[in-house]
């Protein structure tokens, strides 16, 4: 096959499962649920060849026409867009293997395997697409399987405000990002991302206002601060669903997004600034929430949002500059995008451990019976494989050396050191918070006794919620050497800032540290009980903490019910009272009272109505004429 | 081409034939099957003749047609064909006109036999109007859909009924009859002396009308036509009709008849009247923000279902508007694309929304919740209807918002920037009622509703309906081309030839 086909089979395959399921498998949850695997597995089978193939290209089809305005459907596939694919293919399958057995017994199944086969086109549509206005259609896209997944329990009340939120919030974002792209549209003459990367290369000025407002976007899909909130009511979907969606790949989708339109950002510096800070806040501040849950998911998505702040400020660190001395005395000086590619790696590796990390999670909450609260576990060491997998995912995401989160953090470490210092203090800090969040966590979940009926009759799941579990955990284990990536590793491997001499002491010192601060104190604070340590031993920061936490949802709670709903309600009075009460219905009366003649008055008969009616749309038109 | 002349005429002449029938007495047993064949032979029609267009027309027009009525001297001609801006319009009308009538031939309403004559003689009217080049006719057919509406209102209509009819009567009375001066106004300043669209065209190439007689021409068509599309603030009748009209009736009104305003603007309008429009254009941009934002805000804070889908309605005329604004291709291409997605939309969510009155026995959304336990089906209806009134990529709603935002930017950032904020608003107020509908646990209200009765999910006779409207809201949705390519080619040839173009230039 070529390419091209290729990748329309990747992209199409799980739409035909989407839509095979929502007609005639509504009822089948067996056979919705074999096509959507089968789905999956095409589309990581055949993604892999085109990845491992070898070969890049990009082809389009006109879509749409409208004057002077061109739209096309396109495959932009370079390394770039293959590491994607092989992350959403590799992840993707894994989580639907996962899901056959966690959801087996799920009444809405058939539902539950359609959305995730919309999920996974609408994403892969974003991997290939050629253009922001198509990544903009499946960015949506991925809103509504997002919104459709987090609803899978809809008769709850949470789950359906999680979902409504999500999409909200999103949209907030997508306002910017619509924007960015018309401005982007009309400031360039294209939203092609090749034609975007040829203009800002070339020298053409770009505003800084529109990567920024692109960056809008991300700040939604990859939940940044001040739109972070809707990712931890998002954990209200089913366990695999916040796996694959809300930790490995949609609400990476804007980082990726991110290193798509980096050469704009390369050509408007300024607006890198905002990125850098946004994200590094994002890492800090979800880092401190996630220490004061007791919901296991809960833990895993502020760990989650605090990463992906990491993969923002990695990119907001923008390019690198190394000299390179040849021997004979001569100094070159190279400038690359290191960002992006620090970004890109952390994500690549991040993808692997959280999405392992939440699965195992999904494995402890089926052995408990859906016991989520990690004060109410205790003892699970005894389930071997969910342990030592769980383990590991553990391990790589603290960046224990040899781990992949270990590779990935370090090159953004070292390039927030060459390029910003206080970036880096941020940074290094987040890290001992993470492993101090993380080893509490699990230290609660698995050693100790079990603290809960559910907990004590745990047993392991079966043969396909294992496999993913091993699969990915062997990925976290090697997904941090670039040799992993084969023919990949080229061009990819050589945009990841590495560290030499004594930069790299300096790195290699610091990420020891912090993993043993972090950890060890943890390691020493909790001990495996039923109340928060932190609650007891120290309550002042605990509430502190947990109002931090809870402060943006307080206020945008305000907002909602006290600035948005009443404006909308005094909006609702004017218009009932005033536009249709006083001055359409009442005008004659009104009017009457200044010697119009009582006939005026009566309100009632119709041409009475459509004379001052008449009146009132004349007076108004000659007003806006200027007549006046 | 030859075999198709006269099919437009039979789009018309069959559910008015239908009509008369039943108006003359046909048992009720032949009215209904007869009522299938009035309803079906228009949309079989459109979809036949869709696919039958010429891939790049121009400015001509396709399968045209006349008929001498006698009326020549006064330059009134029956003259039919379509062109790349009223195929959309036509096939669209067909569908939900088709649509609506199967719901309602189901629907078991009092006095079927006339509701159904009443509906068809709306849908011969409104095939009339996209199918005539003749601008009597036009109105002429308008006039002949608007008439059963009051009736239907009036007459089947649920609360408010009479007020509804009442003030919908006025309203739409006044914006015909502005409308219709300013048409007149065409006539008699355009040199020809005749309502025929393709003539009056040419004679505008060649003469355009004075400046004075397009600002004046162009306001009474903005604001005749812009009260028949509620127009802000001269909205206020449309949420109260819809609330009180019967469903099909609402479908067919919101859905298609509405677009008569927004069709007269870009057909008609903006080719004779370029410079009355960019005068206009200023005026114009601010009433429709007032629709997009404030009508917007005032959604937020309806409790009923059917206000929501009312006002819900009146808010997105204002992206229409903005696409007119914009004095360009890319808005009025984006307009037509708006208004068939929209009706589609709109229509379907009145159709489901009856669908859930018809289970939870009201519209108040304080007194619903957890419907979705009890029926999957119209639940997912709902919700892709739903998604697809706030512009989801995958319907057709989202390329028309997506070509008028780009067209406005043009215009204004600023305006751009306001029109997008309608987009987060209508997600909010969109989402917010179908969970309050769908999602959660039932209300105590809707407890006792569900103890008396248990809900039955959608029937085939609700399901086959909104499955035609969803259907080509998908199509058009994932394959643009198939509208935007008519249109666009129609666009290229008619406005640049007539100095259609952006306020800026006009200006200069």
């Amino acid at each position: 096959m070529a390419p091209t086909q290729l990748a329309l089979l990747v992209l199409l395959a799980p739409l035909a499962s989407a839509a095979v399921i929502a007609l005639f498998l509504r009822r089948h949850g067996g056979l919705a649920s074999m096509l959507s695997v089968l789905a999956a597995a095409v589309v990581a089978g055949a993604g892999l060849v085109l990845v491992f193939g070898g070969q890049r290209f990009n082809a389009s089809m006109p879509w749409l026409q409208m004057g002077s305005f061109t739209l096309s459907l396109g495959f932009k596939f370079d390394d770039l867009a293959a590491l994607m694919l092989s992350v959403v293919g590799v992840v993707g399958l894994a989580v639907h293997v996962f899901s056959l057995g966690y959801m087996h017994d799920d009444g809405a199944r058939g539902r539950y395997f359609g959305g995730l086969s919309i999920f996974m086109f609408s994403m892969l549509g974003i991997v290939l697409a050629d253009n922001l206005l198509m990544i903009f259609v499946f960015w949506e896209l991925v809103g509504f399987s997002s919104y459709l997944l987090i609803n899978h329990y809809h008769e709850k009340q949470s789950a359906a405000d999680a979902s409504k939120k999500a999409f909200i919030v999103n949209r907030v974002g997508d306002f910017g990002f619509l924007l960015g792209i018309l401005w982007c549209y009309w400031s360039l003459g294209t939203v092609n991302l090749s034609e975007i990367a040829v203009a800002a290369e070339g020298g053409k000025v770009i505003a800084a206002g529109i990567p920024l407002l692109l960056f809008c976007g991300a700040i939604g899909k990859s939940a940044q601060m001040p739109l972070h909130v809707w990712l931890p009511d998002a954990m209200e979907g089913p366990t695999p669903v916040s796996a694959l969606i809300h930790a490995a790949t949609m609400v990476a989708a804007g980082i990726y997004m991110l290193c798509r339109i980096e050469p704009l950002f390369a050509a408007a510096p300024q607006a890198l600034t905002a990125v850098l800070w946004i994200g590094t806040v994002t890492a800090v501040y979800a880092a401190f929430c996630a220490i004061v849950q007791s919901d296991i998911k809960k833990v895993l998505a502020y760990s989650t949002l605090s990463q992906l702040g990491y993969m923002v400020a990695a990119f907001g660190l923008g390019a690198l500059t190394i000299d390179h001395s040849h021997g004979d005395g001569v100094v070159h000086s190279v400038t690359f995008a290191a960002g992006a590619g620090a970004a890109m790696f952390h994500l690549t590796t991040h993808a692997f451990f959280k999405a392992l990390l939440f699965l195992g999670s999904g494995a402890v909450i089926h052995a408990c019976h859906h016991e989520q609260d990690i004060f109410r576990m205790g003892g699970l060491k005894k389930l071997p494989i969910t342990f030592i997998t769980f383990t590991l995912g553990v391990l790589a995401i603290i960046g224990t050396p040899g781990l992949a989160g270990f590779f990935s953090k370090d090159a953004i470490l070292y390039l927030a050191f060459a390029n910003n210092k206080a970036v880096f203090g941020l940074l290094a800090f987040t890290a001992v918070l993470t492993a101090f969040y993380m080893i509490r966590m699990w230290k609660l979940v698995f050693l100790g006794t079990p603290r809960s009926e559910n907990a004590s009759h745990a047993h392991e799941g079966g043969i396909s919620l294992l496999a993913p579990l091993i699969v990915l955990a062997v990925l976290a284990v090697v997904g941090g050497y670039t040799g992993t990536y084969g023919r990949l590793a080229g061009s990819f491997a050589d945009l990841i800032p590495v560290a030499h001499g004594s930069d790299h002491t300096v790195i290699l010192v610091t990420s020891i540290v912090v993993l043993l601060v972090g950890a060890g104190a943890a390691w020493v604070f909790y001990t495996p009980a039923p109340k928060d340590a932190l609650a007891t031993r120290v309550p002042g920061a605990f509430a502190g903490l947990t109002l931090v936490k809870e402060s943006f949802d307080g206020i945008y709670g305000y907002y909602v019910a006290k600035v948005q709903q009443r404006l909308a309600m005094l909006l609702n009075f004017v218009e009932q009272i005033i536009l249709s009460g006083l001055v359409i219905r009442g005008v004659a009366g009104l009017v009457g009272l200044v010697g119009m003649g009582a006939r005026a008055l009566h309100v009632g008969s119709l041409h009475v109505y459509v004379y001052w009616f008449l009146l009132g749309v004349a007076l108004f038109w000659g007003f806006a004429a200027g007549v006046f | 081409m030859t075999m198709h002349v006269d099919l437009l005429l039979v789009s018309i002449a069959t559910p008015l034939a239908v009509a008369l029938a039943i108006f003359a007495g046909l048992p009720k047993r032949y009215s209904v099957k007869l009522a299938y064949l009035g309803f079906g032979v228009p949309a079989a029609i459109a979809l036949w003749l869709w696919s039958q267009f010429p891939s790049d027309p121009g400015d001509t027009y396709a399968f045209l047609s006349s008929y001498p009525l006698g009326l020549e001297l006064l330059g009134i001609n029956l003259k039919l064909g379509l062109n790349g801006i009223s195929l959309p319009l036509f096939v669209m009308s067909g569908v939900i006109g088709f649509a609506a009538g199967l719901y309602a031939i189901q629907s078991g309403a009092e006095r079927l036999k006339i509701y159904l004559a009443l509906l068809l003689v709306m849908q011969a009217g409104l095939m009339g109007v996209f199918a005539s080049v003749d601008v009597f006719f036009f109105y002429f057919f308008h006039e002949l859909a608007l008439i059963p509406t009051f009736i239907m209102v009036g007459i089947w209509g649920g609360r408010d009924r009479s007020y509804a009819a009442m003030k919908l009567t006025i309203y739409l009375t006044v914006g015909a009859m502005l409308s219709l001066l300013g048409l007149i106004l065409i006539y008699y300043q355009s040199g020809v002396e005749s309502f025929d669209l393709i003539s009056l065209r040419q004679e505008a190439i060649r003469i355009p009308l004075s400046a004075a007689a397009q600002k004046y021409g162009f306001g009474l068509l903005l604001f005749g036509f812009g009260i028949l599309v509620s127009l802000w603030p001269f909205h206020t009748w449309a949420p109260l009709g819809y609330g009180a009209a019967p469903s099909s009736a609402a479908m067919l009104h919101a859905g298609v008849l509405k677009k008569f305003g927004l069709y007269g603007l870009i057909q008609v309008a903006l080719p004779l009247l370029p410079v009355g429009a960019s005068h206009w254009s200023g005026v114009l941009t601010v009433l429709a923000l007032g629709n997009i934002l404030v009508v917007g805000v005032i959604t937020l804070a309806q409790r009923d279902l059917k206000q929501v889908v009312g006002y819900g309605s009146v808010m997105h005329m204002g992206y229409a508007f903005l696409g007119i604004a914009s004095l360009s291709i890319i808005g009025a291409g984006g307009v037509v694309l708006m208004m068939v997605a929209h009706g589609l939309s709109v229509a379907l969510l009145f159709l489901l929304s009856t669908c859930v009155h018809h289970r939870t026995e009201t519209f108040d959304l304080t007194e619903m919740g957890g419907l979705a336990q009890k029926t999957p089906v119209l639940a997912a209806f709902f919700v892709a209807a739903t998604m697809a009134s706030i512009g989801l990529p995958g319907f057709a709603n989202f390329w028309g918002e997506l070509t008028i935002f780009i067209a406005v930017w043009k215009l204004s950032p600023w305006v751009a920037a306001g029109a997008v904020a309608g987009v987060v608003i209508t997600a909010i107020y969109a989402l917010r009622a179908a969970a309050q509908v769908f999602f959660g646990s039932p209300t105590e209200a809707f407890s006792r509703v569900l103890a008396r009765t248990t809900p039955v999910d959608l029937r085939w006779s609700e399901k086959i309906p909104a499955l035609i409207l969803l259907s080509l809201l998908l199509f058009v949705g994932f394959w643009p081309r198939s509208l935007s390519t008519p249109i666009n080619s129609a666009l290229q040839a008619i406005y640049p030839a007539l100095k259609v173009l952006p306020l800026e230039i006009v200006r200069k």
